[in-house]
């Protein structure tokens, strides 16, 4: 006498309950597609309504079909709206990370550009390789490779990089870094680098750009 | 292709087919990969698979010829056969998992068939094979043929033919294939099978390579945005309109199709019920060499899918002029970064935003609580004797029933009857299916209910997971007395 069927989720009406199964995951950080295909599903569905939302916190959902990920970003600052505290804090990076950060970057736009494959995966001498002949020349090679480690942990907890299950010298550049490390934040980077050798140079040297 | 001493010279020394007949392991490696990719028909497999089936392999090997007769393990065997410059096994990480997988390249493919080629053959069908040529220069001249009287005289003609047959065949003159015929005919059915299988690697290779230069050409596009993508997407599919794309579609709407599979499947049945091919042994694997196309075609055909919309990505606006970009600013950074190297900066450099937005609420802390010390002691476990009811375990889902019926007489005070749907509408469903059928109960236990079997109502709710189900059921009316 009954029969149960699943219908979408497209339901007309959103009721505060369904918006917060969707914020609140967004608020602890990125959703994957590929982890989460129902929590995503419902995303994509209430994009409108969590805009919206979010839009009060000072937040703004940066939403990638293609390449399945989102994530909130806090809004660009108004000038005239001064002192609204930032929700979504921001990471202090030393010198060499923020540099792997950038050669990383650099790596994954070569990677799209040679082929199809769409997991970038580098192992842990390849990454020493990326970035040894930015550090001063040292002798001692282990403790170079400790160091890259360290960073690269660092960029793990940041969630950029992942190790592979199973193969520790194995990391995965997760695509997200794409998001995070844009040409903004690099031209920035590039920025600070002309900023610094102006200063430790004490020289007149005018910056190019 | 060239073929003077020079050219052979430098092909043994990059080619991986000739470097893999040329390499001191050639017997291992080509035993090896005939027996785990070509005799299975398998495209990918797990280096865990591949690593165990290798070293079965190595301790037979070593039973045979001595301990130290491979000094390699196999771990290191495979690694060597996928590394750049030998190229017999093409080594990627699938989608969704952290193992890397194998597959043969054509290259090495290409070796094993003709060491394949090499074992004598009973003996060399030829009249087959003219059959075949005559046919190919058939179909391609009358494929060409725009003159339609010409094309029909060809049909008329072939048509004579074939009422001549008939006639003859209804005379009782019958001409049947001899065996030699036959057996000529089924060994160039099996090498065709056999190469069209071993195609499949190469096809699909060559959608890497076509990508590839496709994307080169946009990494190294120097003009403006608007013409380059004029130049690719003239082709509405850089991809699938190329030669290689079109004919390797319209192979797969053929072999799609459910008649053909039909239509293979029985004549291939029938081929091989015959004596004289019963009598040339062939392999089983042969009643099913479609399904092995099929199967392999179907994996091309994947590949194929997934790089257009890779392409695709690639190409996307935004995506494009960022990447130009940001190759421009890291090579800024990067000749900065080499003139700082002596003198890195030290502390902090660059902030970069978090992923997430950390709540941290202060009160939400546990507050100090000394740890819990457990004492284990020694007590012996009697068998009790309480009478328990164990239905409780069962019946983990709560739903309230007085909750339930307090709807319906609430619902019921302000008229006269009302529908299960209209309750449910005003009191959303918080235990799914449970809930429905309690209201089912509470309603057949009304004293005043009746069905409504010409009217459907559909009950919406949302499960734990976000989806939406809904159950379509006659109208139920409860009433307020009769």
């Amino acid at each position: 006498m009954m029969e149960t069927n699943a219908v979408g989720t497209n339901l007309s009406d959103e009721s505060p309950y369904e918006l917060s199964a969707v914020v609140i995951p967004l608020l602890k950080g990125i959703i994957y597609q590929e982890d989460s295909p129902a929590l995503w599903l419902a995303l994509v569905n209430l994009q409108a309504g969590v805009r919206d939302y979010v839009a009060v916190l000072g937040l703004e959902l940066m939403l990638d079909e293609a390449e399945g990920y989102a994530f909130l970003r806090s809004r660009e600052e108004d000038p005239d709206v001064a002192g609204t505290p930032r929700l979504v804090a921001r990471r202090q990076l030393s010198y060499p990370v923020s540099l792997l950060l950038a050669l990383l970057r650099k790596k994954l736009a070569e990677f799209d550009a040679g082929g199809a494959d769409t997991r970038l995966i580098l192992s842990r001498d390849e990454v020493v390789e990326l970035i040894r002949i930015f550090l001063p020349a040292g002798s001692n090679e282990t403790r170079l490779i400790d160091q890259i480690d360290t960073h690269l942990n660092k960029i793990a907890q940041l969630g950029f990089v992942r190790r592979l299950r199973g193969q520790k010298q194995m990391i995965e550049v997760r695509r997200i870094l794409k998001a995070f490390v844009d040409a903004q934040w690099l031209s920035d980077f590039d920025r600070r680098l002309a900023e610094y050798r102006e200063e430790t140079a004490g020289t007149r040297e005018t910056t190019d750009d | 292709m060239n073929f003077d001493y020079n050219a052979l010279d430098h092909l043994r020394q990059t080619h991986p087919a000739w470097r893999l007949l040329c390499a001191k392991y050639a017997p291992l490696t080509a035993s090896f990969l005939h027996r785990v990719f070509i005799v299975p028909n398998v495209r990918i497999l797990a280096e865990a698979d591949l690593v165990e089936a290798l070293e079965d392999e190595l301790f037979v090997l070593r039973e045979q010829m001595g301990n130290d007769a491979f000094p390699g393990s196999a771990r290191s065997y495979l690694t060597d056969w996928a590394d750049n410059d030998k190229g017999w096994l093409r080594k990627f990480y699938p989608p969704g998992t952290d193992e890397p997988h194998y597959d043969l390249t054509p290259a090495s493919e290409k070796a094993l068939a003709w060491l394949e080629g090499l074992t004598d053959r009973a003996f060399v069908g030829t009249e087959s094979r003219l059959l075949t040529l005559f046919e190919l220069l058939r179909q391609m001249s009358e494929g060409t043929q725009t003159d339609p009287e010409a094309r029909i005289a060809e049909l008329k003609r072939r048509r004579d033919e074939i009422d001549g047959e008939i006639d003859r065949i209804l005379a009782g003159d019958i001409p049947l294939l001899d065996d030699t015929a036959l057996k000529d005919r089924f060994q160039q059915f099996l090498q065709l099978a056999r190469e069209l299988l071993t195609d499949f690697r190469e096809v699909e290779h060559n959608f890497r390579v076509l990508d590839r230069r496709v994307r080169e050409r946009i990494a190294l596009w120097e003009g403006g945005k608007g013409a380059l993508l004029e130049e690719i997407m003239s082709e509405r599919d850089a991809i699938a309109d190329s030669d290689q794309g079109r004919s390797f579609r319209a192979f797969w709407d053929f072999l799609m199709s459910q008649s053909r599979q039909e239509e293979l499947s029985r004549l291939l049945e029938e081929v091989l019920a015959l004596p004289p091919i019963q009598a040339m042994q062939p392999e089983p694997r042969l009643y099913r060499v479609h399904y092995d196309w099929l199967e392999a075609g179907e994996h091309t055909q994947r590949t194929v899918a997934r790089l257009s919309e890779q392409l695709r990505r690639f190409l996307d606006d935004q995506a494009w002029l960022e990447n130009r970009r940001i190759m421009d600013i890291l090579h800024h950074i990067e000749t900065r970064a080499l003139a700082l190297r002596e003198t890195i900066p030290q502390g902090d450099f660059m902030s970069l935003a978090e992923t997430g937005a950390d709540i941290d609420l202060p009160l939400e802390r546990p507050l100090f609580r000394p740890a819990v010390q457990n004492r284990i002691t020694e007590t012996a476990v009697d068998e009790g004797d309480a009478e328990v009811d164990t239905g409780v375990l069962f019946s983990q889902v709560v739903v309230d029933r007085a909750e339930l019926s307090g709807y319906i007489r609430r619902e019921l005070q302000m008229r006269d009857q009302v529908s299960l749907g209209e309750i449910v509408a005003r009191h959303p469903l918080r235990h799914g299916l449970a809930e429905v059928v309690v209201y089912l109960q509470l309603a057949s236990e009304w004293p005043w209910t009746t069905v409504d079997e010409e009217h459907r109502e559909r009950l919406r709710w949302r499960t734990e997971t976000g989806r939406v189900r809904e159950a379509i059921l006659p109208r139920v009316i409860l009433l307020r007395n009769g």
